[in-house]
C-alpha cells in the first residue's frame, strides 16, 4: 500500500501529481467541513459530493448510473429490504438492507411512498434485488472517492 | 428489459460507468478502463453461460 492511500496520510498540503508525459497537476486539499459535506452529500445523494467539489461531470453520470440502477432494479419487481427486528440483528437481512440503504434518499422515498415490496414471483424479481443491491453499493464506492478528491489523494 | 442479456448489458454499463469513474483520472484513460470493465463483464457472461450449457438444468 502506497503511504498515500493511508487513512492517516497529512491531508494539509498540495501535492504535486503527474498524470502524464509533462502534465503535472497540483491536488488542493478541501477543508475537514467541505470534506465532511461531500461524504455526507454523496452518501444522501449519489454523485452529489462530487458535484459539490467542482467535478460536475463526474457527479452527474455517477448520479445518471446509479439512480437508473435503482430505477430499473425497482421497475424489475426487486425488493427493498427493511431494517430487520432487534432480535435478528446477526442476519443477511442487515447485510441486504445496508446495501439498499447506500443509495440515501431515494431509499428513504421509496419506503415511505410504501413501494419496494417486490414481486418475488416476477421472472425478474432476482435481477432487480441483485440491481438494487448493487446501486447501494455502488455509492458507497462513490462517496469513498469523493472523500480521496476532497483530501487531495485524487484528481 | 425484455432479456436476459438486456438486463446484463444493463448492468454491465452501469457499474462500468461508476468503475471508470472512480478508478481512474483522466477522462480518457476513465472511458478506457471503463468499456474495459464493460467488454469484460458480457465476454464473462457468455463464457460462464457456454459452460453451463451442458448441465441439466
Amino acid at each position: 500500500m502506497l503511504k498515500g492511500d493511508s487513512p492517516n496520510a497529512p491531508a494539509d498540503s498540495a501535492q504535486n501529481f503527474t498524470v502524464g508525459v509533462g502534465k503535472s497537476v497540483v491536488l488542493k486539499p478541501q477543508s475537514p467541513a467541505m470534506t465532511a459535506a461531500a461524504c455526507v452529500g454523496g452518501l444522501l445523494v449519489p454523485g452529489l459530493g462530487h458535484l459539490l467539489l467542482g467535478r460536475w461531470i463526474r457527479g452527474v453520470l455517477l448520479l445518471a448510473s446509479v439512480l437508473l440502477m435503482f430505477v430499473l432494479g425497482l421497475a424489475m419487481h426487486g425488493a427493498l429490504s427493511s431494517p430487520p427486528a432487534s432480535g435478528e440483528l446477526v442476519s443477511f437481512k442487515t447485510l441486504n438492507t445496508f446495501a439498499n440503504v447506500g443509495v440515501g434518499l431515494a431509499y428513504v422515498i421509496t419506503i415511505g411512498l410504501g413501494k419496494g415490496a417486490g414481486i418475488p414471483d416476477s421472472q425478474t424479481a432476482d435481477y432487480g434485488w441483485l440491481f438494487l443491491v448493487v446501486a447501494g453499493l455502488l455509492n458507497y464506492l462513490i462517496v469513498f472517492d469523493a472523500f480521496d478528491i476532497a483530501r487531495g489523494r485524487k484528481q | 428489459m425484455t432479456s436476459h442479456f438486456g438486463a446484463l448489458t444493463a448492468f454491465a454499463l452501469l457499474v462500468s460507468v461508476v468503475f471508470g469513474i472512480i478508478t481512474k483520472n483522466e477522462p480518457y484513460e476513465q472511458f478506457k478502463y471503463g468499456a474495459f470493465v464493460f467488454v469484460s463483464f458480457l465476454l464473462a457472461a457468455v463464457l460462464v453461460g457456454w459452460i453451463m450449457y451442458p448441465l441439466p438444468l
